[in-house]
């Protein structure tokens, strides 16, 4: 069944009200009066907590963590600890999977994954999926070779109401992974993250000005590839 | 009886999800599509949606438990409704994730004999093909699902059912010879969780420590000044070239390796009337994960350098967490150090993990006032400090050797001559 996918840029959004955006399109997908939604946004520093977070995860108690300007949010979505603040590119997918025929959460994170692949195709960044491991990596097989940890620079987390999805993907394309330093991102200790920024400079041909817009149409149009 | 509300199959490869968090209560009215429960499966969330409007009758899965897909989690006393009628019109909307299927339906297809020994052993009927006039289920059909005891029990049974089923056969539980435990009315609200097998496990072997080894605990105050300069120092280049943060834990590790080397009698086990210093050092690392406490195993620790500690542990304890270990990687250790979080721990005694008999527990680290002299005068400075407590077995292990090995692991971190 063929379905429209409507792609709203939102800008610099607080968490929360973010939050608050998504349940309401949630509601109104189910109730069959919204399209599909892509809300394309960035967030103010946060940390949030998925239901299977586990406190130690965070490296810094939560007072210190708002003296350094975060704030902390438990959330129903899948997965572990992140992060999200300015030059991460935030995604959240308000889809109705079964209206889309594709009632199976593997095969709609599977999705998002490709969608982020060709997206980073588009950029010049070339990325992979981990067996074991949902998000995006940096394809780099002779870091893997070299016994180096997989550099992530992209995470997934998901929520389903009834079979309405919510939440996204963060993709962090300017932002500085050392601003990960605060936490485990998705609990996973053996992982380091890293940015598009930061990938690319190693190739200076590849890095563009505006990267923040572009990391946006890629996204876009690779979703839009996808849902559209 | 009331629809059912089953985990629904959330994906090919999905087989069971985690109640999360009931949003309803029984007795609770909820509207038709209202989120009632969210489950956790590895990377999603979801909610459950009610499939009709009606009153949450029967709450069946905790919070906590693991059940898998199929399992009923809830039954709705439908509106206006009669059960009969009830499946028919909930299977309709049954697009909305949660697949309500009638409790009432099997009764349908099975006789009453074969239904009243489903229902005594927990089978399901809707998996039992029946043989009878019409297909009907009969108690031949049961038999044999019944012996095999069908459903996982975190599925099939309510939490508060079990004490009760518990007491109403006491003899189907046979467990000779096991320390008595005290018994407890549930009240309404208590949430009661099964022990896994892990957990089981852990709590054995605590009494069994307990009771076989005579603890004494012992204290020392830490200046880890030294150790912050040097993992600071190396922070950054370190998290380049191994891909996670240098932590303390290794340094504790190593400093107590050597001391152990100059403190045998740390690195031993009791026997009926002999006591055996080993020659190899093997130090388990307790890590506690989403499971429970487990102790993997990094052998031969004095022949690591730092880096080396920090890669091996990283390495064990990533995989303790995500349960990847063998059983040779939790076995053999000769002494232990357990380091149970960071915040508001001042010290405390760990119970030794026999066949040892010695553990180190980290305290957290913080800053403190502590008189120093600075030439030559008495000063008040602030220091990062830490305590560590050791627990030793007085059967092996006196109070000088034991008080020497602690004051050496103290001089160690303190001087913080380390090459990474």
């Amino acid at each position: 069944m063929a379905r429209a996918l409507r792609v709203e840029h939102l800008g610099l959004v607080p968490y929360g009200e973010a939050l608050e955006l998504q349940e309401k399109r949630v509601e109104a997908v189910r109730a069959g009066s919204a399209p599909d939604t892509l809300f394309l946004l960035e967030h103010p520093p946060v940390i949030t907590l998925g239901r299977s977070a586990r406190r130690e995860n965070l490296r810094l108690p939560v007072a210190e963590l708002a003296r350094r300007g975060f704030a902390v949010h438990e959330v129903a979505r899948g997965g572990d600890v992140t992060l999200h603040a300015p030059g991460q590119l935030v995604g959240y997918l308000v889809c109705d999977l079964a209206a889309r025929g594709v009632p199976d959460v593997h095969r709609w994170l599977r999705g998002i994954e490709a969608s982020l692949l060709a997206a980073l195709g588009v950029l010049g960044l070339p990325a992979a999926p981990r067996a074991g491991w949902t998000g995006v990596f940096v394809d780099d097989p002779a870091a893997d070779a070299a016994g180096l940890a997989p550099r992530k620079i992209a995470s997934i987390g998901v929520g389903l109401r009834g079979w309405t999805s919510w939440h996204g993907f963060a993709l962090n394309v300017t932002l500085d992974p050392h601003a990960f330093d605060v936490i485990v991102p998705c609990g996973l200790h053996a992982v380091r993250m890293t940015s598009l920024e930061r990938e690319l400079a190693t190739r200076p041909e590849a890095a563009p000005a505006d990267l923040d817009a572009r990391a946006r149409a890629a996204a876009a149009a690779a979703f839009e590839a996808w849902l559209a | 009886m009331g629809i059912g509300v089953q985990l629904p199959a959330l994906g090919e490869s999905v087989v069971e999800g985690t109640i999360a968090r009931w949003l309803v209560k029984e007795g609770d009215r909820v509207e038709r599509d209202q989120p009632l429960v969210e489950v956790t499966t590895d990377k999603v969330d979801a909610e459950i949606p009610a499939p009709v409007a009606g009153v949450v009758e029967k709450i069946l899965a905790a919070e906590g438990t693991t059940v898998p897909v199929g399992a009923e989690l809830a039954r709705i006393a439908e509106d206006g409704l009669q059960a009969s009628a009830a499946p028919a019109a909930a299977a309709a909307k049954a697009v909305a994730g949660a697949q309500p299927v009638a409790a009432a339906a099997p009764a349908q297809r099975a006789t009453p004999v074969a239904k009243k020994m489903a229902e005594e052993a927990r089978v399901d009927l809707r998996r039992v093909e029946g043989t009878g006039v019409g297909g009907r289920v009969t108690k031949a059909d049961v038999k044999p699902e019944a012996q095999r005891g069908a459903l996982p029990a975190a599925a099939a049974e309510a939490p508060a059912a079990r004490p009760a089923a518990r007491r109403s056969a006491p003899g189907r539980e046979a467990a000779p010879a096991k320390p008595a435990f005290l018994s407890y009315q549930l009240q309404p609200g208590d949430k009661l969780i099964p022990m896994t097998p892990l957990r089981r496990l852990v709590a054995e072997h605590m009494v069994l420590s307990k009771r076989v080894s005579p603890h004494v605990g012992t204290v020392a105050e830490i200046d880890m000044q030294g150790v912050v300069r040097v993992r600071d120092q190396h922070k950054r280049s370190f998290q380049e070239d191994h891909g996670f943060s240098l932590t303390f834990l290794p340094f504790i590790v190593h400093a107590a390796v050597r001391a152990l080397r100059e403190y045998p009698r740390l690195n031993a086990s009791v026997l009926e009337d002999a006591i055996v210093e080993k020659k190899d050092i093997h130090l388990g690392i307790a890590v506690e994960t989403e499971k429970g406490l487990v102790v993997p195993v990094v052998r031969h620790a004095d022949r690591l350098s730092l880096s080396g500690l920090a890669e091996v542990i990283e390495d064990l304890s990533g995989r303790a967490r995500s349960k990847k270990l063998s059983a040779d990687e939790l076995k053999g250790g000769t002494f232990t150090i357990s380091n149970p979080g960071r915040h508001g721990n001042l010290y405390g005694f760990a119970i030794i993990n026999q066949p040892q008999v010695g553990i180190l527990r980290m305290g957290e680290i913080v800053k403190r006032p502590v008189v120093r002299e600075i030439e030559g005068e008495d000063a008040i400075v602030i220091r990062p400090i830490m305590h560590l407590a050791l627990s030793y077995d007085h059967r092996a292990v006196d109070g000088a050797p034991a008080n020497g090995f602690l004051h050496r692991v103290r001089e160690l971190l303190e001087t913080a001559e380390f090459d990474l």
